[in-house]
């Protein structure tokens, strides 16, 4: 096994083992389905319903990850409490990333209030959104795959919009391009994950409850 | 005449803490001192080391006073954390200041 050269390193090996399992490219993937599908379910069932859906929807992806990790990710990769360095990042982040879901809610109403809104100002602007929210995120965790994420998400709606302006190709191209965008994510995710579960076997019964 | 270099004191060198000093002890400590604590499993993963090596290597940290093993329970499963205690701390920060010390007086290249 490589082992790290400085603090630094190890710090950041300890926080990429623990963190990169798969399991967050999965989620993210699963969050970008749901702009993939909200158009088809919004034809279908309409707005309210629609919406309704997908509450439960990332309900259960959140515990079902919640569960994996518990049960099948802990047991074979061990438990880390980090250090208040990163526990301060992880916070910041999670205010990051209010802030950007605030911003799009707000942008988000403003559009819906001005409709039709003129041009690509709302491909551009959702665009930027999950560039900026994703890049952020990627250089503050040291998660490089976020970067590849934030512009698979910050170019889906732009060339959603692009299919749909100059091919015709429904629900302005969001059930095709997010949803390339999330099977990559989702796949990606699942690729790490079954590497992770082959090279960490569940550790011996006997000295596990030993060391327990 | 080529340049002579003054001779670094190397009388620190026998002075580094012998219980960090044993690649395995310093190869934990570095992890210990990057996080608030790990459990077995973590350690063993990232040291690469055997459940017997690691367990014997911790015993001489916890009876030096540098880590602590603590019970805690996950659901209804007792689980064991490690942690560096503050006197494994200070005593890895000294180790690594007298270290850098000498190895910072020694020249690049022996003429």
């Amino acid at each position: 096994m490589s082992q790290p050269k400085s603090l630094q390193e190890a710090e950041r090996k300890v926080f990429r083992t623990a963190y990169q399992d798969g399991l967050w490219d999965v989620f993210l993937g699963c969050f970008v389905l749901m702009f993939a599908l909200a158009p088809l379910l919004s034809a279908s069932l309409g707005d309210f319903w629609s919406s309704m859906v997908f509450l439960p929807f990332w309900g259960l992806v959140a515990l079902a990850i919640w569960l994996i990790r518990k049960h099948v990710v802990a047991p074979r990769v061990g438990v880390v409490k980090f250090g208040p360095a990163r526990k301060r990042k992880l916070r910041s982040i999670g205010l990051v990333m209010l802030v950007v879901n605030v911003v799009a809610l707000v942008l988000g109403i403003v559009f819906a209030l001005r409709s039709p809104v003129p041009g690509q100002a709302v491909p551009i602007a959702f665009g930027l959104i999950f560039l900026l929210g994703l890049s952020i995120a990627a250089y503050v965790l040291d998660f490089r795959r976020l970067y590849l994420y934030g512009l698979l998400t910050g170019l889906s709606p732009l060339v959603g919009e692009w299919l749909y302006t100059q091919h015709g190709v429904a629900h302005h191209g969001f059930p095709l391009t997010f949803g390339l965008s999330a099977a990559i994510m989702i796949l990606t995710g699942l690729v790490i994950f079954v590497r992770l579960l082959r090279d960490n076997p569940l550790p011996d019964p006997q000295n596990s409850a030993r060391y327990a | 005449m080529a340049k002579t270099h003054s001779e670094p004191e190397l009388r620190p060198l026998a002075d580094l803490d012998p219980i960090i000093h044993a690649p395995a002890r310093l190869m934990v400590l570095t992890y210990l001192y990057v996080v608030e604590s790990v459990d077995y499993v973590f350690l063993m993963r990232q040291t690469g080391l055997t459940w017997g090596n690691l367990s014997t290597h911790l015993t001489k940290l916890e009876e030096a006073g540098y880590v602590a093993i603590e019970k805690e329970f996950r659901g209804k499963k007792p689980h064991s954390m490690i942690r560096l205690t503050d006197l494994g701390r200070a005593a890895f920060r000294e180790y690594k200041t007298s270290l850098q010390q000498v190895l910072n007086g020694l020249p690049d290249d022996q003429e």
